[in-house]
This record gives structure tokens, C-alpha cells and sequence, in this order.
């Protein structure tokens, strides 16, 4: 079961990865015609981001310290003590600005540049935070299939 | 310079989302070097980074509605250039702060 509620974390938080990049070029070619599917499809991107949240908080409240005992015992430490203490932190900077995704979608982009530029920065964010926690997350996999390994 | 044509909801939750994101840091470095706060985080929702979350996102959206109602409610005046620059600089600071913290000090 925790490795099902693992990998809906990963799925869901590599749907508001590819969503933001979407949305990046969604943006770049905005009119008035898909507006609305921008506005839907930021509301998405938040809500896979939420869920990613939740799904991956629960594992690393209920399950994670299996995998950190793991770690820690094997060659690769600092998959636990650099790469998983960044991740928790950093993952709600990108919680964060998910969230605010949908606020910024509610402006007029097809005839707003400021708000395009906003909307550019935000999908830009989302993308590479959502990047670093896909690598982070690979990085942690590791040090615990390495430990195994080693023993 | 004039004044951002963005919406003071836009504008007053961008704000809100720099302050957060920088303070989400700020909590990082202080929980990690103080036992007391540590341990007070583990107590009030079972979890430090469960505490460490709630309290960030509840910063997030009361700060982003009470900046809306500054100026009698009209919001913050800031020009467009400024405000992306210091949403971008919050969340890029915030985010060093992090990844240097446990890099370099921790």
C-alpha cells in the first residue's frame, strides 16, 4: 500500500510539472479564445499540486522513517540529510506558488502584458521546483536502493 | 512609474506568497537550530513539518487578505516590475536559503 501511495504522489506531482509547462506555452499564445482553458487548467495544476502534497505528506508523516533508518545506514547519507530535508521544505514554496496559479489565471491575459508576464514567471516557477522535486525525490529512491544494495 | 494594472487580489496573494516563502526559510533555519521551537512544532500537530506546512499556508492566505485591504481596501500600490521582481527574488532567496542551509550549515 505505501508504495501505491508513493507513486500517486509522484503521478500527481509530475501532472502539475507537465501542466505548468503547458500552461507556460499556453500563455506565450493566449487570446481570448483559450482563456478559459487556461483558467481551468491552472485550477488543475493546483489541484494535482495539492494532492501530490497531501498524498506525500502522509507517507513521509506515516512511512518515511523506514526509508530514512535505511538511508542512513547506507552509503548515501546525504540522500536523507541534504536531499530529503531541501525537498520537504522547498515543496511548499511550490505548494505555494501553485496555488497562487489560479488567482493569477483569473486576470484578463489576453489583453493584460502584465499579467502574461506574471502568468510566464509563475508556470516558469512551478516547472522548475516541480523539476528539482521530481530529481530530489529519484535521489532519495536511490540512497535507500543503494543502502539495500550495499548490505 | 505607474502603478501595476493587475488586480489587487493578484497583487495583495503575490505579496502574501513572497512574505510566506521567505519566512517558510526563515522557520526552516530556527527550528533546525533551536530544540525548544523543534519540539514545540512536534507537539502541536504530531509533526514538525506537519505544524512547519499549516502554519505556512494559513501566513499565506490571511497575509494575502489583509494586504488586500490595505489603503482603505484598495490594496497595495506597486509597479508591475516591482512586484514581479520581488516575488521572484522571495521565492529564488527563499529557496537558497534552504538548499544552502542544509548544504553548508546543517
Amino acid at each position: 500500500m505505501t508504495e501505491i501511495i508513493l507513486m500517486a504522489h509522484v503521478l500527481f506531482g509530475v501532472a502539475c510539472l507537465i501542466t505548468a509547462v503547458w500552461l507556460f506555452v499556453d500563455v506565450l499564445n493566449v487570446n481570448e479564445i483559450n482563456l478559459a482553458r487556461i483558467r481551468r487548467t491552472s485550477l488543475g495544476a493546483a489541484v494535482f499540486m495539492w494532492l501530490a502534497f497531501l498524498i506525500g505528506g502522509y507517507w513521509y508523516v506515516t512511512s518515511y522513517k523506514v526509508d530514512k533508518a535505511i538511508i542512513l545506514k547506507g552509503p548515501w547519507p546525504f540522500a536523507h540529510n541534504m536531499v530529503m530535508e531541501t525537498k520537504e521544505h522547498l515543496v511548499i514554496l511550490l505548494l505555494l506558488v501553485a496555488t497562487y496559479l489560479p488567482i493569477v489565471a483569473s486576470e484578463n491575459l489576453a489583453k493584460s502584458k502584465d499579467a502574461r508576464k506574471l502568468m510566464l514567471w509563475v508556470t516558469a516557477a512551478i516547472a522548475v521546483l516541480a523539476l528539482a522535486m521530481d530529481g530530489e525525490g529519484a535521489i532519495i529512491s536511490m540512497g535507500v536502493k543503494v543502502a539495500l544494495m550495499h548490505h | 512609474m505607474e502603478n501595476t494594472t493587475l488586480s489587487k487580489r493578484t497583487v495583495s496573494f503575490g505579496l502574501a506568497l513572497a512574505a510566506a516563502c521567505v519566512i517558510n526559510a526563515i522557520i526552516v533555519v530556527v527550528k533546525e537550530k533551536s530544540d525548544a521551537v523543534m519540539g514545540a512544532m512536534k507537539k502541536v500537530l504530531g509533526h514538525h513539518w506537519t505544524t512547519h506546512s499549516a502554519l505556512i499556508v494559513v501566513l499565506f492566505l490571511v497575509l494575502g487578505g489583509l494586504l488586500g485591504m490595505a489603503r482603505g481596501g484598495r490594496g497595495i500600490a506597486i509597479t508591475t516590475s516591482r512586484f514581479i521582481t520581488t516575488l521572484v527574488s522571495a521565492i529564488g532567496a527563499a529557496a537558497l536559503i534552504i538548499i544552502g542551509f542544509y548544504l553548508f550549515v546543517d
